[in-house]
């Protein structure tokens, strides 16, 4: 556990310290003069615009973020050497791998926080109503990322940090849309392209499961009892996944 | 020396003229039209967790589109455009309004009562698309005078029955439902009118009622009675006190 804290704390320095956090004033900077032109041209829907857009430029900067940082973890270790350092002491695979992730969700909650904080701040000044739903839907898209970045330090134990960080992003677009395809292909009725769908659906995370941008913006009623148990979901999809990383990163040899 | 004062030459005369040409080039050709608009559809089942981000990107498209070609109306984009924005984000409400008055200014009033009925199907509990639909319809309706009026009544008494909504829209009601000869419908509206509403309110209601009722003393009676069982027997009082008011006893 303390051996899993060390790197989690080693982890999120390091990170951190990549100067990631200039993701939120790019952000910032791109949200308020995004939000002024906006306002010029939306025909008073300046509120609803910030939300939809924002939360948007959320995920896109989030996903950048979790998923170059993602692929790159173990890999600058091992290139460094600094890994053959760490694991000529009595520290596991598993822990590594525990402990990278950790670190990497304490600098992404950093990093959506601000944005988050931000883009909430900005919506409250040009709206002139606050909208707790941007922080909730924040959140949200938090769950998702981390789960993508689960996904990609998994690939990153199999492959190059680029593979890692393609795969990563193709493991998103197809965790919003895997729900969708496989009600498309059941109205083929065809089984064989209805089983392949199923399995593509089974093994992708249902990342559109969680997303709430909709209900932002009043075009969706959230039943939060469902969105809770996909979050679970999600939760027991990165340890899955994290045990798996875990178990292929067992078989290198260092 | 020369060769890498020959590269640098070059490089400065490809920069001098990406920059002259951008600065001197013809402003933007006249967008036509047509405008390329996707199906909803495809959105709807390739986009779950950004449709709404679509839906408002193409809301811009579209204001901007209209704001193009509304000296010359050639608008035949516009249709398509308003039923992706609203197919996308089924709640907004502007989308809706805004789109209805530009399918008018489009020609084609009648898909602006189409839009505005899609727009109340998906928004049963707001009062603003069945008041608008009345604006519509006794507007731009292809009935008769009279036929528009009484649609357009219609639609107002429906807006005023949804809580929340502003009483002016049964004054409305009662007005074209006077107008469209529907004169008892009128009575009944001009009479929850004044139960309802406020010394305004019931200034209107008299002043209303008294121009569709007989001027007949035991006809205009004959026609208020149905009131009685619709309100107070003091609001009534006060009512038939206002309406036979100069009848003598």
């Amino acid at each position: 556990m303390r051996q899993v804290r060390a790197i989690t704390v080693n982890t999120f320095r390091e990170t951190i310290r990549d100067r990631v956090l200039a993701v939120i004033v790019v952000f910032a900077l791109i949200m308020i003069v995004g939000g002024l032109w906006l306002g010029s041209i939306s025909l008073g829907e300046q509120g609803r615009m910030m939300k939809d857009f924002g939360l948007a430029a959320v995920t896109g900067f989030g996903l950048i973020v979790a998923v170059f940082i993602a692929a790159g973890l173990v890999h600058k270790e091992v290139e460094k050497r600094t890994v053959f350092v760490l694991f000529s002491k009595p520290v596991s695979r598993g822990a590594f791998i525990a402990g990278k992730f950790l670190g990497l969700c304490g600098t992404m909650a950093v990093v959506l926080a601000g944005m988050g904080l931000f883009l909430f701040a900005l919506v409250g000044v040009l709206d002139g109503r606050v909208s707790g739903m941007v922080l909730v839907a924040t959140a949200m898209i938090y769950v998702q990322l981390l789960t993508v970045m689960a996904v990609t330090i998994f690939f990153s134990t199999l492959g190059s940090a680029i593979l890692a960080s393609v795969l990563g992003i193709c493991v998103f677009v197809a965790g919003q849309l895997s729900q969708n395809v496989l009600q498309l292909t059941r109205l083929g009725k065809n089984p064989i392209t209805e089983a392949l769908s199923w399995v593509v659906y089974v093994i992708i995370p249902n990342l559109s499961a969680v997303d709430v941008k909709a209900g932002v913006v009043g075009e969706q009623t959230l039943a939060w009892g469902q969105i809770a148990l996909w979050t679970a979901y999600l939760f027991a999809y990165m340890v899955v996944v994290l045990v798996l990383a875990a178990v292929v990163f067992r078989r290198k040899e260092f | 020396m020369l060769k890498r004062a020959a590269g640098i030459l070059l490089v400065l005369l490809c920069a001098v003229g990406v920059v002259t040409y951008q600065a001197t080039r013809p402003d933007r050709a006249p967008a036509g039209a047509r405008a390329f608009v996707p199906s909803p559809k495809f959105f709807l089942d390739f986009s779950p967790s950004f449709r709404t981000t679509i839906a408002d990107a193409y809301y811009l498209q579209m204001v901007q589109y209209y704001g193009e070609h509304l000296k010359s109306g050639a608008l035949e984009s516009m249709p398509a455009m308003v039923d992706l924005v609203t197919s996308l984000s089924p709640r907004f409400k502007r989308a809706y309004i805004f789109g209805a008055f530009a399918l008018t200014d489009a020609g084609r009033p009648n898909l602006s009562v189409k839009l505005l009925e899609k727009g109340f199907a998906a928004n049963p509990g707001d009062y603003v698309f069945p008041a608008y639909l009345g604006y519509f319809s006794y507007q731009y309706g292809t009935g008769s005078k009279q036929e528009n009026d009484a649609a357009g009544s219609r639609w107002y008494r429906r807006a005023a029955a949804i809580p929340g909504s502003p009483a002016y829209l049964l004054r409305l009601a009662a007005v074209l439902a006077g107008k469209g000869g529907e004169e008892e419908k009128a009575v009944v509206m001009w009479g929850q009118v004044y139960a309802g509403g406020d010394k305004y309110s019931r200034q209107k209601a008299v002043a209303g009622l008294d121009r569709i009722l007989p001027k007949d003393k035991a006809a205009r009676m004959k026609a208020v009675a149905p009131l009685q069982s619709t309100m107070s027997e003091k609001d009534f009082e006060a009512l038939i006190a206002e309406l036979f008011q100069g009848y003598g006893q």
